[in-house]
């Protein structure tokens, strides 16, 4: 049920006034969002994502998880102003997605790296700030120290296609931090990864969020990805995408790869499981 | 110590790519050979149908001038530069005009719905039957050489590049999109060069047939260039092994311009060498 998830500050607007630097201030609002779908025949509307209500804090790691059909993935692009929202309310900072998108407050990571093959690692990650018209030497630098980041140093002159997948993904991570968004909203980025990859990237991503403090909205289909990531993993259920359950994650930080073995871990993921319905 | 799998060495030989084209080259020879062999056995003047490579080699080097001032060589040179000069003026003026008309389609779909489905028409009439027009037209046989290449080469071009700028994936779309991206910074910074690749695609194609099509343009008048001596050293205006070199270079020509813009995209773009490879995703 839509409602089970209650939100501790109903009244959503006022959050943009609160001052920057405070704790656990309420970054994302979305209130009674819908979105439906128009089918190219007759067969009508398709309702993507129901009466959505959900407050993402400034900082968090969030993860929306589902079976695919569930609209996670299209919460995820609502928030990004990549398809517009049908009815209710996305506020980012008290702005809407598109002044937030203009105002370059998200970094997006796909679920293909989205590499541009033509240009070096280097310049891969330079694009965004090419783009924003920063100064050469400025982006130089940037562009350093997100390789930094990501571990990436050596490979900055090499081309994506001399990469693995798993360090082209690390190099969507380095674009999208590469502008300093407010939000990194990542789609499925680890899907198409091997097991190993993918659980030294877990590790990695959640080094490069406690030293970036930035808000993470994840979406993934992977329950123990979602649960080992995230301070609080949001259940998205399908047929009409709706949000069921939250599950706060209450694992210590710094996670590591051996609560996986835990009884907390396996509960917290049989929670988060029962949370779907009707799959 | 090498209990390693060390592979005989012929078996090495027969795995590289290289002894494909060994084993066509000598095959082809050989069948060039018994078939000229046959030819001289009962034929007068082998030549005229199929004289022994041999033969055509030495004609090369030959200093018999054929014509009251020229050897054999010097005027496929010569007229070669004439024909593969318009060929190659042809090719980058029709290569332009593709890709320009390619962008416009994706600019504009009304320009895309006009004339995508006629652009095929360009094609399908016989550059046999357009190139008498387009000398009556020009009334020049240089102009018309350019212009029958620029018309063979703009068609693969447009086509091709209008296929690369559809097959871009959704998200690159959307990436720019995030950054608030100006519909230039688009163009410039990710679709142009991500039809590059297929710009290259179109140009393979349509090298070898500029260089075709310029021949035969030579063809219709007597105003010098390859298509003309080689009309003219058919009729025995000529030595006939003026024929069979245009025949060889052109050939050669045909293939080079094709391995020619192999190498010019090595160059322009260096990152795509290992496409496939890429395509496999984790690894």
């Amino acid at each position: 049920m839509a409602d089970t998830f209650i939100s501790t500050r109903p009244d959503t607007n006022t959050s943009e006034t609160v001052p920057e630097g405070q704790t656990a201030k309420t970054q994302i609002v979305i209130k009674n969002l819908s979105v439906t779908y128009k089918d190219d025949g007759t067969r009508g509307v398709t309702a993507a994502l129901q009466d959505v209500n959900l407050e993402i804090r400034k900082g968090e790691f969030i993860s929306l998880v589902g079976p695919s059909g569930c609209g996670k993935t299209t919460l995820l692009r609502v928030i990004a102003d990549l398809i517009p929202s049908t009815a209710g309310d996305v506020f980012i900072s008290g702005l809407t997605p598109r002044e937030a998108r203009l105002e370059k407050r998200f970094g997006i990571v796909f679920q293909n790296p989205v590499l541009m093959d033509w240009r070096t690692i280097r310049r891969n990650v330079c694009l965004p700030l090419e783009l924003l018209k920063m100064p050469k030497p400025l982006r130089t630098k940037k562009v350093t120290e997100m390789l930094d980041l990501v571990g990436l140093q050596e490979f900055g002159h090499h081309y994506p296609c001399e990469l693995s997948g798993g360090m082209q993904q690390r190099v969507g991570i380095a674009r999208a931090l590469a502008i300093d968004p407010k939000i990194l909203l990542m789609d499925e980025p680890f899907s198409a990864l091997d097991e190993f990859t993918k659980e030294k990237l877990h590790e990695d991503l959640l080094r490069i969020w406690r030293q970036t403090n930035k808000t993470v909205v994840f979406v993934t289909h992977n329950i123990q990805e979602a649960v080992f990531l995230s301070d609080r993993v949001v259940v998205f259920s399908p047929h009409p995408g709706r949000v069921t359950s939250v599950v706060n994650i209450t694992l210590p930080r710094p996670r590591t790869a051996g609560m996986k073995n835990t009884v907390d871990f396996t509960e917290l993921v049989a929670k988060v499981r029962s949370g779907f319905v009707g799959v | 110590m090498q209990r390693e799998m060390k592979k005989p060495v012929w078996e090495k030989i027969a795995a590289s790519p290289r002894t494909v084209t060994v084993v066509w080259v000598i095959g082809l020879v050989l069948v060039w050979e018994a078939g000229a062999f046959a030819v001289e056995a009962v034929k007068r003047t082998p030549e005229n149908v199929l004289p022994h490579l041999y033969q055509i080699l030495a004609s090369v080097f030959s200093t018999k001038k054929v014509t009251a001032s020229q050897t054999a060589v010097q005027i496929v040179i010569i007229n070669a530069c004439v024909t593969l000069g318009r060929a190659g003026i042809g090719f980058v003026i029709g290569a332009a005009a593709g890709y320009v008309l390619a962008l416009c389609m994706r600019l504009s779909g009304a320009v895309e719905k006009t004339v995508f489905p006629y652009l095929m028409l360009v094609q399908m009439i016989p550059i046999l039957g357009m190139a008498p027009i387009v000398l009556a037209v020009t009334r020049d046989i240089d102009k018309s050489r350019v212009i029958i290449a620029a018309i063979l080469t703009f068609y693969p071009v447009a086509v091709n590049t209008l296929a690369g700028f559809k097959s871009i994936e959704k998200e690159k779309f959307e990436l720019f999109h995030s950054y608030a991206a100006t519909t230039p910074q688009i163009y410039v910074k990710m679709m142009i060069p991500a039809s590059v690749p297929y710009l290259f695609t179109g140009l393979k194609i349509s090298a070898p047939m500029a260089v075709t099509a310029s021949i035969l343009v030579d063809t219709l008048q007597g105003g010098g260039g390859l298509g003309c001596m080689l009309s003219q050293s058919l009729k025995h205006a000529m030595s006939i092994y003026v024929f069979w070199q245009i025949v060889f270079f052109s050939a050669f020509v045909g293939i080079l311009s094709y391995y020619g813009i192999v190498l010019l995209e090595r160059i322009v773009s260096p990152g795509r060498r290992n496409q496939t490879r890429n395509a496999g995703g984790a690894k």
